[in-house]
């Protein structure tokens, strides 16, 4: 888990999509450290309302379920068969610092995509500071291999089409699970379209046509695969994987989205009276029938 | 005309606007970093001392190399038990089963949630390695609800690791209920795990307990 939390700035929709879906994954693995997740200590905003939904949580909106459950083990096959070997062989003969190396500079190359969103969301002070991350660690940072910025004070954060058209209210609509890309929605789907196409970096690069490009996105997908991997590892734990990834990709992104528009979450209540029915069965009659039972003696 | 000393003139300015534009961004970006985002709400340093002692006991336990594989397993079951409100989240993660749920099954089911949570739970901190937790702040949802954020450092951490802390209780009796990586809950997250489970079996809970019992037979074994 990775990386998911993070941010998904990694350019490429393919990329992008990669590391939803390993950050839906890894959201529960609380073990997983992703360079990303090392980089964006930005939290998402806590400060909850007191508002509770009662004991049970609302699903996401999944009416392509059939379709979605499908595409979510035919991809996790893949992952099985070519993924997860290349990723695996990946750690064994590299040192994570090494590996951590990687990541920054994959980290890197997307924050220009982060600085664009920040801009159409209407964040000038974001856009300084990821646009000045940029510069000072492509720089100073030897093309991204040292964060030096986050040592200066210029934290990272994420920004992505999706976050963009939440900060305006979009809503994310149905969840799809987009084959080998992995988890999104209708919302964050079209964003992360968008994302490729208005990438900096990309549109410098040339594409995949370019060796640039085909580099990127070979790293990239390898990069946030390794980074994943506890992620991957935790949805094996799950009973229902393909609801475990949707769940963790869902609160994810809508904790994505508040960090932009500092709304507060809604939680559900543990109290709830409700969800404990045995208990609450059994002690509110309790009380009751001894004042009632002596009522009818006491008529006479 | 246009000099040659004109042309002159207008590179100094460009040359100038391109530093002055790289130290406003650079200004920009620090000055951010000087006012959060978001005002704190209350704290409460009660619950935040009670997540410092109790969470840091779980991770100390685990990062442990003098304990042997056993014993580590038994004080993790105590420190759970210290940390967390055990019967409120077995309670919690049924949803709307924990309202049709019989008596003989509720125990099978806590029994066996009890063995997965903590084989699974102890394998991934294991993973994670980290070995410092240090409270960075709390939010007071509500009396008795709070969330405390922490982050998690050392061991094989490249940089602190945000982790939330969802406490309810009060004055110096505090448990946990939930917590959050990344915006996801892992109590939320585990009770639609096991709901949409229960609701694929039709709504037959054993189905669940069944499946319990093997993964963590499975995951204890890795």
């Amino acid at each position: 888990m990775n990386g998911a939390p993070s941010r998904t700035s990694t350019n490429t929709p393919r990329v992008r999509a990669g590391a939803a879906a390993l950050i839906a994954a890894g959201g529960l693995a609380v073990s997983a450290v992703s360079a990303h997740a090392q980089n964006a200590a930005v939290q998402p905003p806590l400060v909850a309302a007191p508002v509770a939904n009662g004991d049970s949580v609302d699903t996401v909106h999944d009416p392509l379920q059939g379709f979605n459950r499908g595409s979510f083990g035919f991809s996790m096959g893949l992952d099985h068969a070519v993924l997860r070997p290349v990723a695996h062989g990946y750690m064994a003969v590299t040192p994570s610092p090494l590996r951590r190396r990687v990541s920054a500079v994959v980290y890197n190359l997307g924050e220009p995509s982060t600085t664009v969103n920040d801009i159409l969301q209407g964040k000038p002070k974001r856009a300084g500071r990821s646009s000045a991350r940029f510069l000072i660690n492509s720089t100073v940072g030897v093309l991204g291999l040292w964060d030096v910025a986050t040592g200066m004070g210029l934290k990272a954060h994420d920004a992505d089409f999706g976050q963009t058209f939440g900060r305006y209210g979009v809503r994310p609509g149905p969840y799809l699970y987009v084959p080998v890309i992995g988890p999104s929605s209708f919302r964050d789907g079209v964003g992360r379209v968008l994302d490729f196409f208005t990438d900096p970096v990309g549109i410098v690069g040339g594409g995949y046509t370019t060796t640039f490009g085909a580099t990127r996105l070979g790293v990239q997908t390898v990069d946030t695969r390794a980074r994943a991997d506890t992620a991957f590892r935790a949805l094996d734990d799950a009973t229902d994987p393909y609801v475990t990834a949707r769940s963790a990709y869902g609160q994810y992104r809508e904790a994505f989205v508040r960090e932009a528009t500092g709304e507060v979450q809604a939680l559900p209540d543990f109290d709830n009276d409700t969800s404990v029915a045995p208990a609450a069965a059994s002690t509110q009659p309790a009380p009751a029938s001894p004042e009632t039972a002596p009522a009818p003696s006491t008529t006479q | 005309m246009i000099s040659p000393e004109t042309l002159m003139i207008d590179a100094r300015p460009t040359r100038r606007f391109a530093q002055l534009a790289l130290v406003a961004l650079v200004g920009v970006g620090a000055l951010s970093q000087a006012h959060p985002a978001f005002a704190q709400a209350a704290r409460d340093p009660q619950a935040e001392q009670f997540v410092q002692t109790r969470a840091q006991r779980v991770i100390t336990v685990l990062a442990d190399k003098n304990q042997s594989v056993a014993q580590k397993k038994a004080t993790f079951h105590q420190a759970i038990d210290e940390l967390a409100d055990v019967p409120k989240v077995t309670n919690f993660v049924l949803g709307k089963y924990a309202r049709s749920i019989t008596p003989d099954q509720r125990q099978r089911f806590a029994a066996a949630f009890r063995v997965y949570a903590e084989s699974v739970y102890q394998n991934r901190i294991n993973d994670y390695h980290g070995e410092v937790l240090k409270v960075t702040g709390s939010t007071v949802r509500k009396p008795g609800d709070v969330i405390v954020n922490t982050t998690i450092s050392g061991g094989q951490v490249g940089q602190p690791l945000p982790l939330a802390w969802r406490v309810m209780g009060g004055g110096t009796s505090w448990k946990v209920v939930d917590v959050q990586f990344k915006g996801v809950w892992l109590a939320i997250t585990q009770q639609q795990d096991f709901v949409s489970t229960i609701d694929n079996a039709g709504g037959n809970i054993d189905v669940l307990i069944g499946q319990l019992q093997r993964d963590a037979q499975r995951s204890a074994s890795r």
